[in-house]
């Protein structure tokens, strides 16, 4: 059983004519354990997701359940909360400048928890150990700390409530590269330790290919394509994925790729046409996008695309 | 074409160099790459070169010479026109006016550094949108920047930089803030335009993927010193300079633990890298000489410096 699910996940901004639907339709699931990989380009309702997964947005509709039981609504228990943790983009203004790290780790266990102070002071310095900071910077505060070590105390935050899921919104965007590297074995090694499972969002391929187990890429509020990691990067089905990845610049330099360069942006997510909503830019575009939209279907097992170019391949029937 | 020497520049009233004899040349029609984290100095490199220093950081020392005409005066102050330099900014929509109509602000350029009558200058404004791939340039010509989506301004950025047909163009971090499948209309774009009006090309960016796709050469650099230069495929595939290699491992793989997680320290007067270096010894504190390791392939680095003396020695 999956531990965390998401069932036809809605969220609209607005409403009438101006109304924005940024998450149009999600069906997820997130296993114990294991990071997915969110990814896609700005717009595409990536973050939106992951902010209604933490329950810092309500769904417009769906249903999200979190080991097997819905929690939309309860987003007010603590036990939700406090099971559901978030790391977010920029470390300097997710983390307070005015409160020590000692402080800041210390408010979500009062918060959600009913664990005692000296419970609260063994958990801050086995947490501190284990993001690389050490017990020494429970007295400093986010200012006096480089973008690296704020990353760092952001996700000992997260932590601290001993979370099932941690929902890391671009966690590394913000950061050098060789930081953002040393962030991501970080990140790998807590999961091996604590066995926590990640929401992994990110615009950088490169990072959620070294990073996920699974990967989902989006388009448009639409989860377009989801398959393992090495599937996805290896052999991508859905045009759209296909793009996406032959646009990333590779550090090869004797490769030589069949780049596939869309034409045009991304449409306004409140102006969508009528069908698929990659139409416009689909260098496979063929009648039937134009009047109907596809859904996402498996082709193999463990490997969905929402697509009637591919869909309509001879090697799948079914 | 382009021949950056020595340049220097520090904060006012500080001892402190953010950017210490940092040279750099760039030929007709290449792409060069000015790669480095945050706090390398690659950023006010181009900003001293374009005479466009932030308040408190002053001009020490150095030339910036286009096609043989220094830059510099007397006063250290840099004098260019946009036929000489001109430069793409990180984020269009900032550098972009956001009162102006986006083809009024390209014919002003025009206008003053050609000298052209309005009506002309709007017309050739005009044709740059076209010219940079935008579609109906006309209505566009029309637009505030606030109507128009990050990739499309910063073609009007790119419209607008290359209206006077400068000789240098430099890009700071032009895609940065743009999606993946938009650089890579961009980067076509820039490659196409260079390829067209031969321009020298300073290609900043912190990204070393970007380097392998555009750059002919590059030049590494770390807390305002030069650590490596040299052709593309030389610095990336056999790089010389223990900071390169560190910078490259952080790409694809785990970087190396030995390598200390610590900020640029401008305090020090040897190597900048110094401090973090795994192979730092005595020699270090001193200013390190830019000495070759290949062909047309240099590093600043005191264990370059030692074998090539014994190797002349011997």
């Amino acid at each position: 059983m999956s531990l965390l699910e998401l069932d036809s996940v809605h969220k609209v901004y607005g409403s009438g004519a101006g109304a924005v639907p940024a998450v149009r339709g999600v069906d997820l699931a997130l296993k114990s354990g294991e990071t997915l990989g969110l990814v896609g380009e700005s717009g595409c309702g990536k973050t939106t997701l992951g902010r209604v997964v933490v329950g810092l947005q309500p769904a417009t509709s769906g249903t999200i359940t979190f080991e097997g039981s819905p929690i939309e609504g309860q987003y007010g228990r603590r036990e939700i909360r406090r099971r559901i943790q978030m790391v977010f983009q920029h470390p300097a203004q997710s983390l307070n400048p005015r409160m020590r790290v000692a402080t800041m780790l210390a408010e979500p266990l009062k918060l959600l928890t009913d664990v005692s102070n000296g419970e609260i002071a063994d958990r801050l310095a086995s947490v501190l150990t284990l993001v690389g900071l050490g017990p020494e910077y429970a007295g400093r505060r986010s200012s006096e700390l480089s973008g690296g070590q704020q990353q760092r105390v952001a996700i000992a935050r997260a932590l601290m409530s001993e979370p099932d899921v941690i929902v890391l919104d671009e966690p590394t965007s913000s950061l050098d590269q060789s930081v953002r590297s040393r962030i991501i074995a970080l990140l790998r090694r807590i999961q091996q330790e604590r066995g926590v499972a990640y929401l992994f969002i990110s615009h950088d391929l490169s990072t959620v290919q070294r990073n996920a187990d699974r990967v989902a890429v989006m388009y448009l509020g639409r989860v377009v394509e989801l398959a393992d990691s090495q599937t996805i990067f290896e052999s991508p089905q859905h045009p759209y994925t296909k793009a996406l990845l032959s646009a990333v610049p590779s550090m090869d330099l004797d490769e030589r790729r069949t780049r596939v360069v869309l034409e045009g942006e991304t449409p306004s997510p409140s102006e969508l046409p009528v069908g698929c909503s990659f139409q416009d830019r689909c260098p496979l575009v063929h009648d039937r996008c134009r009047l109907e939209a596809p859904t996402l279907l498996p082709i193999r097992p463990g490997h969905d695309v929402e697509c009637f170019a591919v869909e309509t391949q001879p090697a799948v029937t079914d | 074409m382009l021949q950056v020497n020595d340049l220097t520049i520090g904060v006012e009233h500080s001892p402190l160099s953010l950017l210490r004899e940092v040279s750099f040349t760039v030929e007709a029609g290449e792409i060069m790459g000015l790669v480095g984290e945050s706090g390398s100095g690659k950023t006010m490199a181009s900003l001293a070169m374009m005479g466009i220093l932030p308040p408190g950081i002053e001009f020490r020392d150095g030339s910036v010479e286009i096609d043989g005409r220094r830059l510099v005066d007397a006063d250290g102050v840099i004098r260019r026109t946009a036929e000489e330099m001109a430069m793409i900014f990180q984020q269009p929509k900032s550098a972009l006016n956001p009162t102006m109509r986006v083809g009024r602000q390209i014919s002003r350029v025009i206008r003053i550094n050609q000298g052209v009558p309005a009506d002309e200058a709007q017309h050739r404004a005009v044709e740059m949108l076209a010219h940079v791939g935008i579609p109906g340039a006309q209505r566009v010509a029309k637009a505030y920047p606030h109507q128009l989506s990050g990739g499309m301004c910063q073609r009007v950025m790119i419209a607008m930089a290359l209206s006077c047909r400068p000789k240098v163009l430099v890009a700071d971090e032009a895609t940065t803030a743009l999606d993946v499948t938009i650089q890579a209309q961009i980067f076509d774009l820039m490659r196409d335009l260079v390829a067209e009006t031969q321009a020298a090309v300073v290609f900043i960016t912190h990204d070393l993927a970007a380097v392998a796709e555009m750059c002919d050469r590059v030049t590494v650099m770390y807390g305002g010193q030069v650590m490596e230069t040299g052709d593309t495929r030389s610095v990336l595939t056999n790089p010389q300079h223990p900071y390169t290699r560190f910078l490259l491992d952080a790409v694809e793989r785990d970087v190396d633990p030995r390598v200390e997680e610590k900020g640029v320290n401008f305090a020090l007067t040897g190597c900048r890298f110094a401090h973090r270096c795994p192979y730092a010894f005595g020699a270090c504190s001193e200013f390190p000489p830019m000495v070759p390791v290949g062909d047309s392939h240099h590093a600043s680095c005191f264990l370059h410096a030692d074998e090539r003396s014994s190797s002349v020695t011997a």
